[in-house]
């Protein structure tokens, strides 16, 4: 079978119309995700029994279950209950979108948090000290010492996941969303021509990859004034 | 006229049963859904079961090849045929104009229809009272169909203005259309039947509108998909399957799942 160069030309401006929907489900989770994270973190590191439980057996099974089933346990699963579909979460549910980016907040809120559990633990103990030193208190030094170095630390790991997240966006095609993937999907089907097709998804992938990871190091630059003399 | 056809098909018998011989290590390994009921699945013990298995057995037995199934997702099969995963299609694949520029078909073993399903209470008017299509009864209509099967190209030039949802089976497109996330869904109406209406599932949903036939998008029906320049091989499963619908074994292989024939008549 001959390479058609022609069809990968004619292909990605088509997928423009997915990229627009991956670049929503890509923002949103990772904000909506790292609320979520910020949230179960302090519960996590915070002095309550009480509240560490939920938030270790909420990340354990967000990390533990494949993303694939999660979203299909929302989509289709959710769906199946009578009491779910006459709730107040219906309109939100019955829309393929937004199950797409419950899975994928849900998921990336359970992964940050560990990531953020790190760099918290990471802060040096003598910083801290040399703050107690200075007579701020506990919260003090958690918002103006080890918040920022957090952030600073935990910043190559969270590039990471927001790179992985929006690999796994293209999940979001297989309940019938018109992402990238979806719309590359689509075309395959028409054409028969995988390879082109696949390619030309590829790319876009590879152009957005490359806008997260200059936003990334930005940001590490930026929060890194601290070690600069 | 009559002896000289019953002395080719003799004379063609003595072609097939040496052929049969001769190739007796002969394999093909074909291609199918495996999760279409009722045409290609898997019963309860795991076994391939339905209408294309029946007859992609019943070819293999004919042209003496030992038949070898592949599973294989819809969207991917083609492209598989053809990267030579497998060496025939039997999955229900109706013959276009489209596809035919890819791969060859054999003689077809199965009319091709598709048909609108939606809620009884939705009161839904896709078509109108002498069966052409009412594209105002599709506006603010969502309707579900799998990804590149005939239907797409039929409500694409019929109702361009249609609203569509893509699904990759059709076991999520009925757990959508009772959950309300789609309002009605073409698809086959025989195997909806079977699968979804006939169910408790399906209570409170029905077909709408005519059975559509158009040959233009659904073609001469179903055939058996292979490599192009396999002219030989097409020749023997065309011959087989023309055998099958003479005889009344594809008749059998009907009767077997529905109360009506499912195979070309003419």
């Amino acid at each position: 079978m001959s390479f058609d160069i022609a069809l990968i030309i004619e292909s990605v401006p088509k997928m423009l119309v997915g990229v627009g929907i991956t670049l929503q489900l890509l923002f949103l989770s990772t904000l909506f995700g790292t609320l979520l994270a910020i949230v179960t973190l302090l519960m996590r590191i915070g002095p309550f029994r009480w509240l560490r439980w939920p938030a270790i057996a909420y990340i354990y099974f967000f990390r533990g279950t494949p993303m694939l089933v999660q979203i299909f346990v929302i989509y289709y699963g959710l769906a199946q209950f009578e009491f779910v579909r006459d709730s107040f979460l219906w309109p939100a549910l019955r829309v393929p979108f937004w199950c797409a980016i419950i899975a994928f907040s849900l998921n990336v809120g359970a992964y940050t948090a560990e990531i953020l559990r790190g760099a918290v633990q990471g802060v040096e103990k003598g910083l801290l000290e040399a703050g107690s030193a200075l007579g701020l208190t506990a919260r003090q030094r958690f918002i103006h010492i080890t918040t920022p170095i957090a952030v600073r630390l935990s910043l190559p790991a969270y590039g990471n996941e927001i790179i992985s997240l929006m690999k796994s966006t293209a999940l979001a095609s297989t309940i019938t969303i018109f992402d990238t993937m979806g719309v590359a999907r689509t075309i395959m089907a028409q054409t028969f021509k995988p390879y082109e097709v696949f390619i030309s998804a590829a790319i876009i992938y590879l152009v957005i990859v490359w806008f997260i990871q200059m936003g990334i190091a930005l940001a590490e630059r930026r929060f890194g004034r601290y070690m600069k003399r | 006229m009559k002896t000289i056809g019953i002395l080719l098909t003799a004379v063609s018998a003595v072609i097939l049963f040496g052929m049969a011989q001769t190739a007796s290590a002969e394999t093909l390994r074909v291609g199918t859904e495996c999760t279409y009921a009722p045409f290609n699945y898997r019963d309860e013990n795991g076994q391939l079961q339905g209408y294309d298995i029946d007859v992609g057995n019943e070819v293999g037995k004919r042209i003496g090849a030992e038949i070898e199934w592949v599973c294989q997702k819809w969207d991917g099969m083609i492209p598989s045929l053809l990267a030579n995963k497998f060496d025939l299609i039997a999955a229900s694949m109706s013959i276009t104009d489209k596809r035919l520029k890819s791969v060859d078909f054999s003689a077809p073993y199965r009319v091709s229809i598709g048909q609108f399903i939606g809620a009884k209470d939705k009161k839904l008017n896709l078509f109108k009272a002498d069966g052409s299509v009412n594209t105002a009864g599709f506006s603010g209509v969502r309707i579900g169909l799998e990804r590149s099967t005939t239907y797409e190209e039929w409500i694409k030039a019929k109702v361009p203005s249609a609203d569509i949802a893509y699904y990759d089976s059709n076991e999520a497109m009925y757990l959508d259309l009772k959950a309300g996330r789609v309002d009605a869904i073409m698809t086959n109406p025989m195997k909806a039947f079977l699968r979804f209406l006939s169910k408790p599932d399906g209570a409170g949903f029905e077909v709408i509108g005519p059975q559509i036939a158009e040959q233009e998008y659904f073609g001469i029906g179903v055939g058996i998909a292979l490599r192009k320049d396999n002219d030989a091989l097409k020749a023997r499963i065309s011959d087989a399957i023309v055998a099958m619908g003479k005889d009344g074994t594809l008749e059998k292989f009907s009767l077997k799942i529905f109360p009506f024939t499912i195979h070309p008549l003419d």
